[in-house]
């Protein structure tokens, strides 16, 4: 919360100033407190999951397109992402000096796309200006994006989690529309921008919460996958490494992504029923796998949200080759997989890789799908071909 | 703001009844005397109110009302431009249409929320009528008329729940007007975005109510999924408590007793909210570690060896290590150490956080009143007797003072002749003397330990 204190206020001074030295119906008290509106949207961001982080100064900046000659737009912009770049924290200046690019290019973009509509358009003025602010704030969103993957090089064009997007372009519209109207009707001036905010804080704050209590989720769930291994009664690290190489080897054979959280959990929590279990010697017999398995799908199933993940516990009745091929035995067929070859190689070791792998395509005790081994085989090579690449390099 | 009708009584029914015929009567008269509406923004407006209150995902702090509340001063405000008091009453009406009530054949509740809202928003057009037409170009009378919009409202509102309640629930109507008066208090800066979304309509034409919509939407279907995944989590705990429950019977509950004992604890210290939600997390989990401790050791009616008494400590570093990995509960980690959570008078160290001696007293206090399978439950007199003579010495002593006046002021009881359902008890446990939470007097007495020694 520190900084956001700081921020406002770094953003309070110049608008008061201007406020006493210009009077408050200025031009230059609306530019000022746009850009002290920017420079806290910079600091608000909008987190959707698997999604670039988007800051709510795009939509602030959507005001300041109506508001501003191009010239008052470019030193306010200036003043406030560079103040902003300052006032982040917890990043080195390098990090910070790409984070200022992007912003400065992403709204570079906007400008340019707006300029360019209202140039070419004439007709109905209303429609073009909501079309020109439209086109602003999306180009602003996807210049940021690309930016911000381009040195990963995965775009995903897909409409999922794409509604935090929405909702910043369409406050962004509003409280630009808010500002001053439209074909010189209904302007409110500052009030609009102001009071027509509170929905995308409302979306913030609601983004906030989620993206705080799914990172807590999925730290209870790696929590709790490590208690058989604290207890001894499993080799440590092996549901860490069965969730990622299952999320691997779930991604090469497309999974759904919610599919792909089940098959996280189910990897994580795979082994937690062993804890029901005594001690072997007390017990007088050893622990059984599928005891395990029926155990872990029991604890699971208490939780409302878990049962489908309880699902890919439970032995399968019919293995390979049975009437049903649905998603969700895939799921489980990965997970038995990835499991059987991390106990198999002892820990994913890669002398023991190509063996273990032989062995599951022989495994005497339980056909596996071949397309589910294939996924592995590919997946094994793709990170020994990343090694190699480290070795040589290095 | 839906008012809940509880109890079958005639004079609520004859209330439902009486709003409901002169909400039609008021109808009537209007459509005979009054402007008529213009139909296709009386449907809008209708639509988006009846959207908005039946989307119910309850927002900050359970103020759900506010998304439908807005939109009817936005309406108050537009058919005020139009002159037309039946739109307002009739979008005002469709606020009270509620899916829950239909499918539940709740007429009386239909009816009386119906004829509610109805009036409620025609009070709110009123109060549009004491500002000149012109003036409402202006912001600042906008505002100022929103006050008045938004009194009005609540004026009617707030009397006829109050009514129903009080009738309803037997309870006196001063108490019930407090409570809603708060909440009304709350509601009031949705009344100020309702009148320059009203004159934003006004203006614009319908092109501002999808933009308007739109984040309230995503806002509302992001907060459902923060819930969803809330109780998912929630879940998740309850997992490794039932699973610590089957291990070892005789803690049934203990968790969340704990976790309760650490709440009133919480609240008598003046917590905020989310130090209480944390604290309430690091008392379910304290006990996490027991997972790895073998079934025999657990349940193991006499007392233990020292390899097997090493065995069972192991747990509470499990436990550390566990809360340490969950960014949120890893402050308050040091919860599961006994060995952490004894008070020491000088060294009180400043600035570490009070939750672990919480969870500790919490602990003691459930494991005196409750029966283990070394003992049986002790009175609830003795167990504060224990505390008390401790604090200072194993417990934190305002900690202590804070359960027992919790307990006290809630007149709740615990321990022997107080307990939940008796167990089936495979050896009877023996009735033993103090042995507060610890497991400190177990250990063989042969053999001393420094544990043991330690013990005050």
């Amino acid at each position: 919360m520190r900084p956001t204190i700081r921020a406002t206020v770094v953003a309070v001074i110049p608008a008061a100033v201007i406020a006493l030295t210009a009077g408050v119906g200025s031009q230059s008290f609306v530019l000022a407190c746009l850009g002290g509106g920017i420079l806290l949207g910079e600091l608000l961001e909008l987190r959707p999951q698997g999604r670039v982080v988007i800051p709510l100064s795009y939509a602030v900046v959507l005001v300041l397109l109506r508001v501003a000659s191009v010239q008052e737009f470019v030193v306010t912009v200036a003043a406030a992402e560079l103040a902003a770049a300052i006032l982040r924290d917890g990043t080195g200046a390098a990090a910070r000096a790409g984070c200022l690019l992007r912003r400065l290019v992403a709204i570079g973009a906007a400008l340019g796309v707006y300029s360019a509509i209202i140039a070419v358009g004439s007709a109905d003025a209303n429609a073009v200006m909501l079309i020109a602010l439209t086109g602003a704030g999306a180009a602003a969103l996807a210049a940021d994006e690309i930016m911000a993957e381009i040195g990963r090089w995965r775009f995903d064009l897909s409409s999922q989690g794409r509604s935090a997007q929405l909702a910043l372009i369409t406050s962004g519209l509003l409280m630009a529309v808010g500002y001053d109207g439209l074909g010189g009707r209904g302007g409110m001036g500052l009030w609009g921008p102001a009071l027509f905010s509170v929905p995308l804080l409302a979306a913030w704050y609601s983004f906030a919460r989620l993206a705080a209590i799914r990172r807590t989720y999925v730290q209870t769930l790696r929590a709790l996958s490590i208690v058989p291994e604290l207890g001894g009664l499993v080799r440590a690290g092996h549901a860490e490494r069965v969730a990622a190489m299952s999320a691997a080897m779930g991604r090469e054979l497309g999974l759904e992504t919610r599919e792909l959280e089940y098959l996280q959990a189910a990897a994580l929590l795979h082994h937690l029923g062993h804890v029901c279990f005594d001690d072997p010697e007390v017990l007088g017999r050893p622990v059984e796998p599928t005891e395990v398995a029926e155990a872990s799908a029991e604890m699971l199933r208490r939780a409302e949200f878990l049962a489908p993940a309880a699902d890919l516990l439970s032995p399968d009745p019919l293995p390979f080759g049975g009437a049903t091929r649905s998603m969700t035995s895939t799921a489980g067929q990965v997970l038995r997989v990835s499991s059987a070859f991390d106990e198999l190689s002892e820990g994913g070791q890669d002398r023991l890789a190509t063996g273990a792998v032989e062995a599951l395509y022989s495994g005497p005790g339980y056909v596996y799908d071949p397309r589910v081994l294939a996924a592995l085989e590919r997946v094994l090579e793709r990170a020994r071909r990343v090694n190699d690449r480290v070795n040589a390099a290095t | 703001m839906g008012a809940s009708t509880g109890r079958n009584s005639p004079q609520v029914t004859a209330l439902c009844v009486v709003t409901g015929v002169a909400v039609v009567a008021v109808a009537s008269a209007l459509a005979i005397s009054s402007t008529q509406p213009a139909w296709a923004v009386v449907i809008v407006f209708a639509l988006l109110v009846i959207l908005a209150e039946n989307l119910g995902v309850p927002l900050v702090a359970g103020s759900n009302i506010s998304a439908g509340f807005m939109l009817l001063i936005a309406a108050a405000l537009v058919f005020r431009e139009q002159s037309s008091p039946l739109g307002a009453l009739l979008v005002g009406m469709c606020g009270g249409i509620y899916y829950m009530d239909i499918r539940e054949r709740d007429w009386r509740r239909f009816v009386f929320n119906v004829a509610n809202f109805g009036f409620a928003t025609l009070a709110a057009y009123g109060a549009f009528l004491l500002f000149p037409q012109a003036a409402l170009d202006d912001v600042g009378l906008l505002v100022l008329a929103s006050v008045g919009a938004a009194v009005a409202f609540f004026l009617v509102n707030d009397s006829l729940v109050a009514t129903v309640v009080s009738l309803a629930h037997r309870r006196p109507a001063r108490e019930v007007i407090r409570e809603l008066l708060s909440s009304s208090l709350q509601s009031y800066p949705f009344a100020l975005l309702g009148v320059f979304l009203g004159r934003l309509y006004l203006d614009l034409g319908l092109v501002v109510v999808p933009l308007f919509v739109t984040p309230i939407l995503i806002a509302r279907q992001t907060f459902a999924s923060y819930l969803a995944l809330k109780r998912s989590h929630d879940d998740t705990v309850r997992i490794l408590i039932g699973a610590l429950e089957t291990k070892d019977p005789y803690t049934a509950g203990h968790a969340e007793r704990v976790a309760t004992f650490a709440q009133y604890i919480g609240l008598e210290l003046g917590f905020s909210a989310k130090r209480l939600e944390r604290l309430r997390f690091a008392a379910l989990m304290h006990d996490v570690g027991k997972l790895v401790v073998p079934n025999h050791l657990l349940n193991k009616p006499g007392r233990l060896t020292k390899e097997e008494f090493a065995r069972v400590q192991q747990h509470e570093q499990v436990s550390v290590e566990i809360l340490s990995r969950i960014d949120f509960l890893a402050p308050v980690a040091p919860s599961a150490l006994s060995e952490h959570t004894r008070f020491r008078p000088v060294a009180d160290t400043k600035g570490q956080p009070i939750e672990p001696h919480i969870v500790a007293v919490a602990d003691a206090f459930d494991a005196m009143t409750s029966t283990r399978s070394y003992r049986k439950a002790l009175s609830q007199a003795t167990a504060f007797l224990e505390l008390r003579e401790n604090a200072g010495k194993q417990f934190h002593p305002r900690v202590v003072i804070a359960l027992i006046t919790a307990i006290e002021r809630r007149d709740e009881h615990y321990g022997e002749g107080y307990e939940p359902a008796g167990h089936n008890y495979a050896t009877e446990p023996p009735v033993a003397g103090l042995g507060s939470a610890g497991l400190g007097d177990l250990l063989a007495d042969e053999e001393p330990d420094p544990a043991d020694a330690a013990k005050p």
